[in-house]
């Protein structure tokens, strides 16, 4: 077990009190200070997950998020001043899973820390997911398109997976982000249209008018049948 | 708003209507006058030109004898035009017994008494002067009838003319006096025009000077009120946002501290059975505090940023109901709030509504005890949740204080951050709505939330693009 996560924040006492929870809560911690650290320690070492203040000296969250997606798909946790400011929806579209807004309560960075590795472990199962020219494998946490295999994070894949394995079944936005990101009760809807949106551009010969993944006016997305 | 209750033309009207009135009498004198003064003269002339008439034929009268020679002398007159009659004793000779006018009396004893007399006659409806005397030597008197009814037509017409010109002018005179009266209150016009647009908020709203009058005197001291209401205005603006940074700043500011705290004072929570006794119960007190001190900086935050506009609304259909019981199970409130929830379907922000409704539960189970009552439904257009406590209610003179800011009615008991119904009520403003309250000392407290229902416009993915449009205009830069 004992996955390895980098924490990344700049003020000195957050670091601390953070790292000693998430190290109670059996996590191999290493933190960085600000966004040049983080990425040189991103680099040298392998991390199963990064928590990532987006305030940062230097080189700010942001950016540190975007260079760590141009070549990774390991889960992102943000941290955010503010739940309804635009760096949370910004964050997501750079590509972090989830977030948590400051000041937040140890149990429930931990819970989304949790909820996230657990979304990018593979499942046992072997049955291979086809939709259209899609082929979906939740056992080697892959999906192929001609052979090409699509960079999906692992809140995209589980989102695809989800939808792929009811297609023509419309979701809510409440059903998703409990499928998905974990969430029990009152999540971020965001968190389900960015994550949406960055999936369509992945997927999509056209993004802005899908063939595959489509809006239900009013009730939530539905993945087409073939 | 003010009602206007002037009405921008009375003025101008009654500038018009003395302008007429005073051209119209003025003309009005001057015509009679004219008419009268013509009339008099051309009386004067008529009459001298039948004196001097006269006398000539009460000379050619001299001497002549009687019967037929009377007959013939007045029977000349006719080729003159004038119509002559000789009284003798008491006969009489017309020149034209169509026209025999009976003589007057007074104009005989004048006559007889050697004197030239005249008077003016109506005959068979024909003005005429008649002017008659005796001639020297004689016992009978010479009358000469001149008709006078050219002279009257021309008098008439000269009338007519003066009318008709008299009702031009006052035509005239109105249009002139209505062109004049608008050019003249066009300043007052336009200062009403920017006194209106200021009112509006249009600070920078200035008259133009233009001429060296009253009114450009007037423009002068309308825009220096203009630029020191802007100054001042300006000043409190300014004033009031360095307040609104300032506790912006302090809130963001205590923001990284207290998350170091809230962390640590979580992992001496779960330590606390196993300190130390004299240990256990400060720490406990100090967990307590850090999380009342949480709550206080979380309601400084989002207080600040409904004072920055710094809040966006994210609409989708909300069903109010699912949205009240989901907040009551969400907070393990089951067992102390009644549900009586109708339907009530809107576009709204569903977390705002739950930020709202959860407010509104916390403070009645806090104040009014675990019996509170909740009631969803629409009326009219808006759909409403009514939270019913029976504590002990609110006094009186609190009641209109309780939206205030750090307002506490009861400060001793209240363990939240005093800004809470604050935040409920700029969170129902922002979504259109109202939050009411009332109470009866002694059985309870009624808050009660009204939201407009509004069509469902469009859902989806509009919901994050407009999301993310609203957002654009939050620059506000923090510290982490």
């Amino acid at each position: 077990m004992n996955e390895h996560l980098l924490l990344v924040e700049d003020d000195g006492s957050i670091r601390a009190s953070t790292t000693l929870g998430l190290e109670r809560a059996g996590f191999h911690v290493t933190s960085a200070r600000d966004g040049r650290e983080a990425l040189a320690t991103f680099q040298r070492e392998p991390f199963d997950l990064v928590i990532l203040d987006l305030m940062l000296p230097e080189i700010d969250g942001f950016e540190v998020c975007r260079q760590i997606r141009r070549d990774s798909a390991i889960p992102i946790v943000m941290l955010t001043a503010r739940s309804d400011a635009t760096d949370v929806v910004a964050g997501l579209e750079l590509g972090a899973d989830d977030y948590v807004t400051k000041p937040f309560d140890l149990p429930v960075l931990i819970a989304r820390a949790r909820a996230v590795l657990r979304r990018a472990s593979g499942d046992d199962q072997h049955v291979v997911i086809r939709v259209g020219d899609l082929e979906i494998d939740p056992g080697a946490f892959s999906t192929h398109r001609g052979g090409v295999e699509l960079p999906l994070t692992a809140t995209e894949f589980r989102l695809l997976e989800t939808l792929a394995r009811r297609p023509g079944q419309v979701f809510t936005r409440e059903m998703l982000l409990s499928a998905v990101w974990g969430y029990d009760y009152l999540g971020d809807s965001r968190l389900v249209d960015v994550a949406v949106q960055r999936l369509r551009a992945k997927i999509e010969e056209d993004p802005a008018n899908p063939r595959w993944i489509v809006t239900v006016r009013g009730v939530g997305y539905r993945l087409e049948r073939t | 708003m003010v009602q206007d209750v002037a009405r921008p033309t009375r003025l101008r009207r009654r500038l018009t209507i003395a302008f007429v009135l005073v051209a119209g009498a003025s003309t009005a004198i001057l015509a009679a006058t004219t008419l009268l003064m013509v009339r008099e003269a051309r009386q004067r002339d008529s009459l001298d030109r039948a004196e001097r008439e006269a006398r000539f034929g009460l000379r050619l009268a001299e001497g002549l004898g009687s019967g037929s020679d009377l007959q013939q002398f007045v029977d000349g007159f006719e080729a003159r035009g004038v119509h002559a009659v000789m009284v003798e004793d008491d006969e009489r000779f017309d020149s034209d017994p169509q026209v025999a006018p009976p003589i007057p009396a007074r104009v005989r004893s004048l006559a007889a008494e050697g004197q030239l007399a005249y008077a003016r006659l109506d005959v068979g409806g024909r003005p005429y002067l008649l002017v008659g005397g005796r001639p020297l030597g004689s016992t009978s008197e010479l009358y000469l009838l001149f008709p006078e009814a050219a002279a009257d037509r021309d008098l008439d017409r000269l009338g007519a003319v003066l009318l008709l010109g008299w009702i031009g002018t006052l035509g005239l005179s109105g249009l002139v006096g209505w062109l004049v009266a608008r050019r003249t209150l066009a300043p007052v016009a336009r200062a009403s025009r920017a006194a209106r647009s200021l009112a509006e908020g249009l600070l920078d709203t200035r008259l133009p000077v233009g001429t060296e009058d009253e009114f450009g005197a007037w423009a002068q001291s309308f825009n220096r009120m203009a630029e020191a209401l802007q100054a001042k205005i300006d000043e409190l603006t300014e004033a009031r946002a360095r307040e609104r940074r300032f506790t912006s700043d302090v809130a963001h500011e205590l923001r990284t501290p207290l998350t170091a705290l809230v962390s640590e004072a979580g992992m001496l929570a779960e330590h606390l059975d196993r300190m130390p006794p004299e240990a256990e119960r400060p720490a406990e007190l100090l967990v307590a505090d850090v999380a009342r001190l949480r709550v206080l900086v979380e309601d400084l935050m989002t207080i600040s940023r409904f004072d920055a506009g710094q809040q966006d609304v994210r609409l989708e259909p909300v069903d109010l109901g699912s949205v009240v019981a989901a907040t009551i199970r969400a907070r393990g409130w089951e067992g102390r709030v009644r549900a009586r929830v109708g339907p009530a379907e809107l576009l709204s922000d569903r977390r705002r509504i739950e930020a709202i409704v959860g407010n509104l539960l916390a403070n009645a189970l806090e104040h009014g005890g675990p019996d509170v009552d909740v009631r969803v439904g629409t009326a009219d257009g808006w759909a409403a949740v009514e939270v019913r406590d029976r504590g002990p209610g609110i006094a009186p003179e609190d009641l209109p204080h309780v939206f205030e800011r750090f307002y506490k009615a009861d400060r001793a008991r209240s363990g939240g951050s005093g800004l809470g119904l604050s935040i409920a009520l700029e969170n129902a403003r922002l979504l259109g709505g109202r939050l009411e309250v009332s109470s009866e000392p002694g059985r309870g407290a009624r808050f009660t939330l009204r939201l407009p229902v509004t069509e469902p416009l469009r859902a989806g993915d509009g919901a994050v693009a407009s999301q993310r449009e609203d957002g654009a205009t939050d620059q506000g830069g923090q510290t982490s």
